[in-house]
């Protein structure tokens, strides 16, 4: 555990104070497991709180500590009788993180977490439901379930697997090394043995999983819950936007924005996948002029499609 | 004399006085200062921040004292500092506890949060879970806080001030959002936190609005527009019917066909966005109907085999 600053040691101890003193003497083991320390920063904590009280810091006026027997009593501390009220920042961290256990799931709002979360946002005056809500993107639970349980038995799935990216579907056999959402999406990440390389699936473009007798030995490392990332040697376009087609700067990660004047735009992209580039380029339709890069696709992608209503 | 012994002497005084205290006062009282005015002074200023960082509210008031008008002091009021006990059962602070290590939340951090509330509960709950990480935004727990405290906000958004009731955040499409009443628009509205180009301003008194029992649920795009409604018929091929399906909602399906592809009945107010979302299936949907709205996507389409 890396040392605590001056400050962060402050914070436990407001916190550790009054749930030590409104117990008589618990031990030292159950505090330090509680507030995430060593018995040795725990005991150096102390000795400098009964340093500690009110002036004139006469031995009366002075919080009384005693460590004996592995157990530990703090006296005359009063007005460190409840901890610190929660920051706002805390109380959202505590609620949107219980909410997404909720969502993530199936929603129990009967279970143990369903209730401590309703007393938590009584006591900052809001309603848990009502206040913080978080949607992970829409994926059958079933899928997630069959998934997940893979997942923790280290067991191999396949999987019938739609690629965004290339536009096609196939079977492959993974070995799910973790199933999680980021940025509003559920993943499962693993090895996948029809490419023979770590590879990230979104959960909602798998159609269906079955799991396999065979196991796998799970990696040593936890896994990164990174939904993205590029590559330098993906290929990149460069777009021209005309004023309806500025939202694209905000929708996907650009390597450069340069204002052309009268509100349009140059934008280069990272275009790693060709189909990601044809929704992207049919979606814009006359907003857009591919002035840089792999242009060509597009009047291609829009003949196929035209096909299907012309067929 | 550590620095930690002299910030716990300090919250103590602070809390423990009954009226504000003055700076010349804590530097008499406090051990660990220094007796030179500037020095004592820039490692107050420094310890006072300090504390504020923690959430720790320190106020400055007047010493309302006949002997020295208009002078002012330094205090902790208890009933700011003191955490509303939630009283919270044991399986449900693990509960929390679980879920705060199973979640992260950029830029906010739940394990100081659980200590106050008792401490971590060693107690190891299902692993398989599933982790979530979940992206922060600068402007989130001031909106929070004001949504909590029930205070108007005031921002700028897309170049215009704002004053806004909030009500609620919602996580989805991985963005934060938040839903209140536009005071300017006079009407209910959802927007992205993270276009919000100013910083969030909470003004007026607490307890300033009452929240809705009910707040509207944010509309797909193609149900986010003006124009007259009306009823797209959607043909979707059998490898992502049902990803559609599940994305619409079932009350949609109007058909599922033998061969596994789906006919969906869509409400449409918006129809560049429906369009947007159609061409995202390639050619694998197709729009049905109405005619008006199947020529319109022929057109697009005609227009970009030219291009």
């Amino acid at each position: 555990m890396p040392k605590l600053s001056a400050d962060e040691r402050l914070q436990r101890l407001l916190a550790l104070i009054p749930w030590v003193a409104e117990r008589d003497g618990p031990p030292v083991a159950d505090v330090c497991a509680r507030f995430g320390c060593t018995q040795d920063e725990l005991v150096a904590d102390l000795e400098l709180l009964f340093l500690c009280g009110l002036h004139p810091y006469t031995p009366d006026m002075l919080i009384d500590v005693d460590i004996a027997d592995g157990r530990v009593w703090i006296r005359y501390a009063e007005y460190f009788a409840r901890p610190l009220r929660l920051t706002p920042a805390e109380g959202l961290a505590l609620l949107a993180s219980g909410r997404t256990v909720l969502a993530a799931s199936g929603g129990d709002d009967d279970g143990p977490l369903g209730r401590g979360l309703d007393k938590l946002a009584t006591a900052m005056g809001v309603d848990a439901g009502q206040a913080v809500e978080i949607e992970l993107g829409p994926v059958a639970d079933d899928l997630l379930r069959t998934l997940r349980a893979a997942a923790a038995e280290s067991r191999q799935v396949e999987i019938d697997y739609y690629s965004f990216g290339r536009d096609e579907r196939a079977s492959r056999v993974i070995d799910p090394y973790a199933v999680f959402s980021a940025g509003g999406q559920w993943y499962v990440s693993g090895w996948c043995h029809r490419v023979d390389d770590e590879r990230l699936f979104r959960v909602d473009r798998i159609a269906t999983a079955t799991p396999l007798e065979s196991t796998f030995k799970p990696p040593g490392t936890a896994p990164e819950l990174a939904a993205y990332r590029p590559d330098a040697d993906d290929p990149r376009v460069t777009i021209d936007l005309e004023p309806p087609a500025r939202w694209v700067v905000e929708q996907y990660p650009t390597e450069k924005v340069e204002e052309l004047g009268d509100g349009r735009l140059r934008v280069t992209l990272v275009a790693s996948q060709p189909a990601w580039l044809e929704r992207l380029l049919l979606r814009l339709g006359p907003h857009a002029t591919v002035v840089g890069g792999d242009g060509g696709r597009v009047a291609g992608a829009a003949r196929r499609l035209l096909a299907r209503y012309q067929g | 004399m550590h620095r930690l012994e002299r910030l716990i002497n300090l919250v103590a005084a602070l809390l423990h006085a009954e009226r504000p205290l003055t700076a010349d006062e804590l530097r008499y009282r406090l051990p660990g200062y220094a007796e030179d005015h500037g020095t004592f002074r820039r490692a107050f200023e420094r310890d006072k921040e300090a504390l504020r960082d923690l959430g720790i509210p320190v106020v400055l008031e007047p010493v309302d004292d006949a002997a020295q008008p208009g002078v002012m002091g330094y205090r902790i009021r208890k009933e700011a500092y003191y955490l509303q006990d939630p009283g919270l059962a044991p399986d449900e602070l693990a509960a929390l506890h679980l879920a705060a290590s199973a979640v992260r939340l950029d830029g906010a951090d739940g394990v100081a949060a659980l200590w106050k509330l008792g401490g971590e509960v060693a107690e190891q709950g299902p692993s398989g879970l599933g982790m979530a990480a979940l992206p922060g935004t600068d402007h989130l727990p001031a909106v929070f806080a004001a949504i909590s405290a029930r205070r108007r906000i005031d921002f700028s958004y897309r170049g215009r001030a704002r004053h806004w009731d909030p009500w609620r955040l919602s996580f989805r499409n991985g963005h934060w959002y938040l839903a209140g009443y536009d005071h300017d628009a006079g009407e209910e509205r959802m927007f992205r936190l993270d276009r919000i180009e100013s910083d969030v301003v909470a003004t007026g008194d607490d307890g300033a609005f009452e929240r809705p029992a009910h707040i509207g649920v944010q509309p797909p795009p193609w149900q986010m527009g003006g124009e007259e409604a009306l009823t797209a018929r959607l043909l979707v091929d059998a490898g992502q019917a049902g990803w559609a399906a599940t994305h619409i909602g079932p009350d949609a399906v109007e058909e599922w066909r033998p061969d596994g592809s789906v006919v969906l009945a869509v409400r449409v107010t918006n129809r560049d966005a429906f369009r947007s979302f159609v061409l995202g299936f390639l050619d694998h949907a197709e729009v049905l109907g109405p005619p008006a709205l199947r020529a319109e996507m022929v057109g697009w389409l005609e227009d970009l085999c030219r291009s």
